[in-house]
């Protein structure tokens, strides 16, 4: 699955690349780019704003750093800075991508001094406390949805995604508008078996930076408890020279102050 | 008569039937929700509906799985499978809070996966495939305090399923889909128990139909056979029938019309108001019967028993009426209309008897009355109730002193009883004992922390803003954060000076570790600010450490000079920061939050992203979190010692609150042992744990226990009984509690809601509602009475009776240790009204006859004719008309039933056998003032009649 949070980090898939007609395999495999891989490396600061049904809001700041191994989009490491509130700033979490296996995740909970390893079972937990999941942030594997390309118009094409194992997940299937030039998602909407839609996630301002079409605003909306969650990117920047040290346990305590901003 | 009720049916019913068609008139609605015994705008429910919305809370349905054979409880493969499909199954039914749905399905669980690592996972993701797996789920479901003898028993037979509604309407069709489901899988060795309030409330409803459909009419069946028997004739006693059945269907068509719902007062009308127009109606059949064969003609026959009648009739009705008006005194909405409603009721049934009865009886053909009455007498007790009213007159007249005594010691003994009463409701004993509700009821609270949810809320209480003293308050954290900063800084250079010198790299490891313990042991919140504000300068100082290709020879001395430099310019930051903090106060913001919004907005024009502000935006940010009252570890651990103590009292299975959440993911986020279940002693421990949690699954679990500003936390007591007196002692049991210990926080009065306080708070108001409006009556009712016999002292005799009855009736229930909840509590506007009755036609005849006889010892044989008659077919076939509500379903139906019964025996023979021989003792007093034709004298010492 894609959103924004990674679409940041990407190239922008070949430039004006949505020649005539291409595959459906071919558009996810773009969009997977675009939404998760531009650039080698990248950055950026989030502040998000959580308001839940009743208007009541919390806000976090976070940067995130992203690291893409050689070759072809593949396995990638992401390191997480918290800045506010002041209470959780220095919080930070570093995960391992993998395609094959389950991802590699740490934490460290300064306030304790203490670094852990998480074992989790799924990708479907709330990313920090706001309504974007894990799965949403760090990407859902390609081959785990049979995807279908419901419709081509001027400027966008509609996929359908269905999960291959129904059990696995809350969502019976998952409907993505995607930008033809830039391959970005602007909107995903995600239905239950009744074929009611229950979380939607928007794309609200997109900005080129250093030639990639970037997502600089996103929302995901959990109709079921009325809750949304507002990311907004500041300085996004690619290609930032951060090395692959950084996304190790030890950077977990000291953070890596000169590639976060 | 005929067409007025038809109409008032039609306007009910027809919207019932078709509502579209009649849009602009009132359907039935029925009423079954025991918070509407408050008013809409009754501050405590106003608050309790504020408060479940603050805390996400819904009214929902609770499936209990009880498994007694299987060697592991309900952790086996065939229950947790069927548990898992029914928890799908429910949260895909329209109406289900899907998201608050909690089962072992949908809840996560914490637990350590080897040295160093922490797992989140579901509960249960998926069924157990084997025995091995299902251990494995019970033994992590047991870890979580949280969760035990909540959503399954501590002793693993029985789990629960908690199906929150967004709308408690929906309950009925939501549990049958639900029990459609059990059915369907099949319960096999597992008990399912659907229960939760909406589902009671439910089932009350249509039980309550039951009871209007089966019980009132099988009364009425029951009246008319005793009628039946009495009077012989099937034509005369069908009018008492018509004016009944008229006048319940007018008064409940009216209501339905008039928009009131159905509730479990207002089903209760037809009930009340069915005895008392029968009672009238058999006044004049009585009569009529007693006299016909007297006269042998109908009219001239009226004439007389409607002379004799009327008056007594007027009263009797108006003052039953001013009785059950009275209840509009009380605060509860239900009560207000359940009395007017039966007042009017009265007046429509009084109204019709003097018209209706009469005509009908008129349009008899004189030769089906042949054989129609009471025989001439004849000589003395040639008949059996010939023989009791002699009896009666005279041991009445022999034996005075002796009834009276009697009487004065019957009310003594039911004083005692009366000291004796307790009050105390509970919707879920409306059912009787082997309801299904009843079962589910026992069987869940014996398993589980308790059924019955009551909730505390919390509140942080700011302390009173001025600017100025906020400033200095601001000020004041700045100068010791400064403070502390040194200090820190300082130890970190005498730490330097210890060190052997190496790279700088070496020695910012060193320092690091250093500062890093420093941190963790310190335990003043500015220190551990400082030692924190000092690692962000460690970040900075390694990454230009790093990026350094040529690295200084002396690497120590660089690290002191730089750190020197850092420390000053820190220093000089938070000094800027103190007159910034100076400047805001003398725009004199209007309360602290503009206060921080004018100090951050400065705050940030001038600072750069330089490292020097950092120490600032931290200070600032911790003032701003201050208000979060709900993170302080202090205030969480008042929290977990409230509960404590709460959780000793016999009612209280379980509580929880936020600091259980906090104990739990802090145990499994350090060592997952039990040592480790605690409040850690920091308010960023605090945060940083929290946030772990709302990293899972459930993170809007949260939200049920505290508000995203932390400023107001609840606890979800969990209780055994739903009992109000239970509710009560243990409001009583914390707020004892509270007053020796003050939150260390201040905090506004914590306030319970939650339907279970909701009932306490409206049974505490009708109680005292009641002895208003029963004391308001008992004076329109003396002074009526007084109005019309002219006379204090008559008038005094004629409440006798019903005084007599109320102290029996509720002495009775005192003596008993029933319950005085609300059926009983409204029979005493009904004793009112029955007594009165008896005690009126007894002495207007008695008075009457005196006059007619001039002489108290014939009056008094001549009472004990006609009169006393008149009332003892009333006490028979009202009393006994009534029992068949013993068979309702629903027990405050049952209640009303066997008092009504006892009203009418103890208010008729109190008027039969006290006020006959209170008239033979104070006969001289009674009577003076009949002698010479004017009233009594008003010097009669009122005093004396007790």
């Amino acid at each position: 699955m894609v959103t924004s949070i990674t679409a940041i980090f990407g190239l922008a898939a070949v430039i004006g690349g949505a020649s005539g007609d291409l595959s459906v395999e071919e558009i996810v495999k773009r969009t997977n780019h675009a939404a998760y891989y531009q650039g080698n490396n990248g950055r950026a600061r989030v502040s998000m704003v959580i308001t839940d049904g009743q208007g009541r809001k919390r806000e976090r700041e976070l940067s995130i750093l992203r690291y893409d191994a050689p070759g072809p989009d593949g396995e990638q490491k992401f390191y997480l800075y918290f800045h506010a509130p002041a209470d959780v700033a220095r919080m930070t979490f570093l995960v391992h991508k993998h395609l094959d296996r389950d991802d590699d995740r740490w934490l460290y909970i300064p306030a304790l001094d203490l670094v852990k390893r998480i074992a989790a079972t799924d990708k479907r937990t709330s990313f920090v406390g706001s309504d974007f999941l894990y799965e949403d942030v760090s990407g859902r594997q390609l081959d785990q949805d049979h995807h279908e390309l419901l419709k081509t118009t001027e400027n966008f094409y509609l996929l359908k995604h269905t999960p291959k194992d129904p059990d696995s997940v809350k969502f019976a299937h998952y409907t993505m508008w995607i930008h033809k030039k830039s391959f970005l998602p602007t909107k995903v909407e995600y239905s239950d078996a009744s074929g009611e839609v229950y979380r939607v996630m928007t794309v609200g301002r997109v900005e080129t930076i250093d030639g990639k079409p970037t997502v600089l605003e996103a929302t995901m909306e959990d109709r079921r408890t009325g809750s949304r969650t507002v990311l907004t990117y500041k300085d996004p920047a690619y290609d930032i020279g951060v090395p692959e040290r950084v996304f190790t346990e030890r950077y977990l305590r000291r953070a890596p102050v000169k590639y976060l901003k | 008569m005929i067409t007025s009720t038809v109409l008032l049916l039609l306007l009910a019913l027809l919207p019932t039937l078709s509502a579209d068609r009649f849009p602009y008139l009132h359907p039935v609605s029925i009423d079954t929700d025991p918070e509407n015994m408050l008013p809409a705008d009754e501050p405590v429910r106003v608050a309790h509906n504020a408060s479940k919305k603050q805390f996400s809370l819904h009214d929902g349905i609770v499936v209990g799985i009880v498994n007694e054979t299987h060697p592991r409880g309900v952790f086996n493969v065939s229950t947790l499978t069927k548990v898992d499909e029914i928890t799908r199954f429910a949260m895909e039914l329209e109406g289900v809070v899907e998201v608050d749905v909690m089962s072992l399905s949908t809840v996560d669980s914490i637990s350590q996966a080897g040295p160093g690592t922490v797992r989140f996972q579901w509960l249960m993701a998926k069924p157990p495939a084997d025995q091995a797996e299902a251990d494995d789920i019970r033994s992590r479901a047991m870890r979580i305090p949280f969760l035990r003898d909540t959503l399954f028993s501590a002793d693993g037979k029985a789990l629960a399923l908690y199906i929150p509604l967004r709308n408690k309407n929906d309950a009925h069709e939501i549990s049958v889909a639900l029990q459609s489901k059990i059915d369907a899988i099949g319960s096999g060795d597992d008990g399912f128990h659907i229960a939760g309030l909406p589902v009671a409330e439910d089932t009350f409803g249509s039980e309550m139909f039951i009871q209007m459909a089966i019980a009132a009419p099988a009364a009425m069946l029951v009246i008319f056979l005793l009628m039946w028997f009495f009077f012989g004739n099937l034509l005369v006693i069908l009018s008492p029938m018509i004016v009944a059945v008229i006048a319940a269907l007018s008064t409940m068509g009216l209501l339905i019309v008039t928009g009131n719902t159905i509730h479990i007062m207002s089903s209760m009308i037809p009930i009340f108001i069915m005895p008392i127009a029968v009672l009238d109606a058999i006044h004049i059949i009585s009569d009529f019967f007693d006299r016909y064969q007297h006269y042998r003609d109908r009219r001239k026959t009226l004439v007389k028993v409607l002379g004799d009648l009327f008056q007594p009739m007027l009263f009797t009705s108006l003052t039953t009426t001013a009785g059950f008006a009275s209840l509009a005194l009380t605060p509860i909405p239900p009560v207000q209309i359940f009395g007017l409603f039966v007042g009017f009721g009265v007046l429509l049934a009084w109204f019709w008897t003097i018209t209706f009865i009469p005509s009908f009886l008129m349009l008899i053909p004189e030769a089906r009355l042949e054989k129609f009455g009471r025989k001439e007498r004849t000589g003395d007790g040639d008949s059996h109730d010939d023989g009791v009213a002699l009896f009666l007159a005279r041991s009445t007249s022999r034996g005075a002193p002796l009834i009276i005594a009697g009487a004065v010691l019957l009310t003594a003994i039911a004083f005692l009883g009366i000291s004796k009463i307790e009050v105390n409701d509970n919707p879920t004993r409306w059912f009787e004992p082997d309801h299904p509700i009843r079962i589910a009821d026992r069987t869940m609270n014996s398993h589980f922390g308790g059924t019955y949810n009551a909730y505390l809320s919390l509140k942080y209480s700011p302390p009173p803003y001025d600017p100025d003293s906020f400033a200095e308050g601001l000020a004041e954290k700045a100068q010791r954060m400064e403070e502390a900063l040194s200090a820190a800084a300082e130890a970190v250079q005498q730490h330097l000076n210890s060190l052997d010198r190496g790279t700088i790299l070496d020695l910012l490891d060193e320092i690091d570790r250093f500062v890093r313990q420093r941190r963790l042991s310190s335990e003043s919140a500015p220190k551990r600010g400082a030692w924190t504000t000092l690692e962000g300068w460690l970040d900075w100082a390694f990454a230009s450490a790093e990026d350094d290709e040529t690295p200084p020879a002396d690497g120590r001395s660089e690290l002191k000079e730089t750190l020197a430099s850092a420390a000053a310019e820190m220093r000089e930051a938070s000094s800027r920061y103190r007159s910034i903090v100076e400047e805001v106060a003398g725009q004199a913001p209007e309360t602290s939050d503009d206060f921080l919004a004018a100090l951050s907005l400065e705050i940030e024009t001038i600072s750069t992203s330089e490292d020097r502000w950092r120490v600032v935006g931290t200070m600032l940010s911790s003032v701003q979190q201050e208000k979060q009252a709900f993170k302080d570890p202090l205030l969480l651990g008042w929290v977990s010692e409230l509960q404590e103590f709460i959780g000793q009292h016999p009612v209280v299975g379980k509580s929880n609150s936020l600091a259980d959440i906090v104990k739990t993911v802090h145990r499994d986020l350090t060592s997952g042992s039990e040592v480790d279940y605690l409040i850690p002693s920091h308010r960023d421990t605090v945060a940083q744990t929290l946030e772990q949690f709302l990293s899972g699954h459930r993170k809007d679990d949260l939200w049920h226990f505290v508000t995203p500003s932390f400023e107001e936390a609840m606890v979800w007591v969990q209780l055994k009984s739903g009992d109000n007196r239970d509710m009560q002692d243990v409001v009583a049991h914390l707020s004892g509690y509270l007053e020796g210990h003050p939150p260390p926080v201040d905090l506004d009065e914590p306030q319970w809601f939650g339907l279970t306080y909701i009932n306490v708070v409206w049974q505490q108001k009708m109680v005292s509602g009641m002895i208003d409006a029963f004391l308001g009556s008992f004076i329109v009712v003396l002074t009526m009475m007084t109005f019309l016999f002219r006379s204090i002292s008559w008038g005094i005799l004629s409440m006798l009776p019903l005084t007599i009855t109320v102290a029996l009736i509720y002495g009775m229930i005192g003596l008993l240790g029933k319950d005085y909840d609300m059926p009983v509590a409204v029979l005493s506007s009904l004793s009112l009204g029955l007594a009165i009755d008896y005690a009126i036609h007894f002495l207007a005849r008695a008075r009457q006859l005196h006059r007619e006889l001039g002489d108290w010892d014939r009056a008094r044989e001549a009472v004990f004719g006609e009169p006393a008659r008149a009332i003892g077919r009333n006490i028979i076939v009202v009393g006994l008309g009534f029992l068949p509500l013993i068979l309702a379903p629903l027990v405050p139906y049952q209640t009303v039933g066997y008092l009504i019964a006892s009203i009418l025996l103890l208010a008729g023979g109190v008027s039969l056998v006290l006020l006959p021989a209170l008239m033979t003792i104070g006969q001289r007093w009674f009577f003076a003032g009949d002698a010479d034709g004017s009233g009594v004298p008003e010097e009669a010492p009122a005093g004396s009649k007790e």
